[in-house]
């Protein structure tokens, strides 16, 4: 029954024009991304390891991410659930077997997909585009890897709380200025120390998978708490099947 | 005045002062923190604070906070059959859609308050500074109220055009995103002709971020005013042919 429920889901999403809302998210985190490009002297120094052109990108890519990436979730995720409170779905899903819990747990699955393929693509062009301005240094693969991966997780449990936000407040405004504030969050949380960064989950986890930092020297690498990550991964799953099925015992 | 009055009336029960209130104090708050986490002080006293607050500020939330708005100014059109009653009204399109943009226009000029308070009430009680916020950001606040006015009505129209509450918001973040490419890059002519791009600008006067010189010039702000103004008289009259030509769903 879930295949065919979150094939549902996907042809919603084609009348709710996520396509659009998804390029968007890729299109902006790669042009601030890019914007590395036009700082001068980079394109000088892609051949040469002191001007550590890779370092520059991956750090332009870890604030371009919290940027953009807490609003565009807030708005795929109102999207995908307000159609089902204009339209009475919560109660239609119930009628034929699917109760709202479910419903949540089925919109995760396939609107999941697509923020998993987002976040992977927006990772995948800036590496392309960084080979294809002739950038020859060694690529840093793992650094680069562990952070996608590490932002993969943040998004999805970002994108799981934002469901539940909307799915819970009918006045999708809530669940777009928790957005709003969240990129605030987020960015405050780049300054902060770990321990502190970790208290503000999850936007906060943002910040404790940046690979890279700019120093006075030039771009240093850190330490990525992927640990941490993987523990909101884990926290944020049991959350979110803990919630749902507590939609599930509720009337829509 | 009548459609402006009932403007208001529609949001009396709205969440619109969550976003008037919270939206700009997370900026003075962040600013702020931001300052005191990374141990740093404030060497240029007034103008460092102001700058760690409002440059952010201008670049992405506040043509999404607008957005926002305009979104909750229309949401209640979309909503049962009040669309079908907007279409048999007895006033012009364009005093429907002024009605709109001068709600948003009150509500922009609220949150720039509400940041100007913010940023007196931070500097004074957490850093200390000496005497007050110095008047060019008084001048560059109501700037920046004007330079709001073509992003509120372009949303505004937007918000007529689309069901959704998010849809808007969305276009907001991307407009946002193009405007920072625009400023970063120093095409200043084109960023001023771009909603999003001219309230960059605008919360950049004085700071000599991006393309600003660091002084609030005369040229610089006249240019920004006439921008604006002339932007949102555009977007307007765009919005009130567009909405005459709308029909009943």
């Amino acid at each position: 029954m879930i295949g065919r429920a979150v094939a549902n889901e996907f042809a919603k999403m084609r009348r709710l024009r996520v396509v659009p809302v998804v390029v968007a998210m890729v299109a902006g985190v790669v042009a601030l991304s890019c914007f590395a490009f036009t700082t001068p002297g980079f394109l000088d120094s892609v051949g040469d390891p002191s001007g550590q052109p890779w370092q520059w990108l991956l750090g332009s890519m870890s604030l371009a991410v919290p940027l953009t990436s807490p609003i565009l979730l807030a708005v795929l995720a109102s999207r995908q659930v307000d159609i089902e409170h204009q339209a009475n779905g919560w109660l239609f899903s119930q009628t034929s077997g699917l109760p709202p819990g479910y419903v949540c747990r089925v919109k995760f699955v396939a609107t999941g997909a697509v923020v998993v393929a987002a976040t992977l693509a927006q990772s995948g062009l800036v590496f392309a585009l960084g080979t294809l301005v002739g950038i020859t240094v060694a690529f840093p693969a793992g650094q680069w890897l562990g952070y996608t991966a590490s932002i993969v997780v943040v998004n999805l449990v970002l994108f799981a709380l934002h469901l539940l936000l909307s799915a819970r407040i009918g006045n999708q405004l809530v669940g777009l200025g928790v957005g709003v504030l969240g990129v605030f969050v987020a960015l405050t949380s780049t300054g902060m120390p770990t321990w502190l960064a970790r208290c503000f989950p999850p936007w906060g986890y943002y910040a404790l998978a940046m690979p890279v930092d700019a120093r006075e020297g030039g771009m240093v690498w850190l330490a990525p708490a992927h640990l941490s990550v993987l523990a909101l991964g884990v926290a944020g799953g049991v959350l979110f099947m803990l919630i749902t099925r507590l939609f599930d015992r509720q009337e829509a | 005045m009548g459609s402006v009055r009932a403007e208001f009336l529609k949001l009396k029960r709205s969440l619109s002062w969550a976003v008037v209130v919270l939206l700009p104090l997370m900026a003075v708050i962040t600013g702020a923190a931001n300052t005191v986490v990374s141990g740093g002080r404030l060497e240029d006293g007034w103008h460092t604070l102001w700058l760690r607050v409002v440059i952010f500020y201008g670049l992405f939330p506040l043509a999404i906070g607008v957005a926002a708005l305009a979104s909750l100014v229309w949401r209640v059109e979309h909503h049962g059959g009040n669309w079908n009653a907007l279409m048999g009204r007895h006033v012009s399109s364009l005093h429907v859609v002024i009605g709109k943009v001068a709600v948003l226009a009150v509500l922009a000029a609220a949150m720039q308050t509400v940041l100007v308070v913010g940023v007196v009430v931070v500097g004074k009680l957490v850093f200390a500074l000496p005497g007050v916020l110095p008047a060019p950001y008084f001048l560059v606040s109501v700037v920046i109220v004007l330079a709001c006015l073509p992003v509120a009505a372009l949303q505004s129209g937007l918000s007529m055009l689309m069901r959704s509450f998010a849809a808007p918001v969305a276009v907001a973040l991307l407009g946002a995103i193009g405007g920072v490419v625009l400023l970063m890059t120093r095409l200043e002519v084109l960023a001023v002709v771009v909603p999003y791009g001219l309230l960059g600008r605008a919360t950049q006067l004085g700071t000599g971020m991006f393309v600003d010189s660091g002084t609030v010039t005369t040229g610089a702000v006249a240019a920004v005013v006439v921008a604006a103004l002339s932007l949102t008289a555009v977007v307007v009259a765009g919005t009130a042919a567009i909405l005459d030509r709308l029909d009943i769903r």
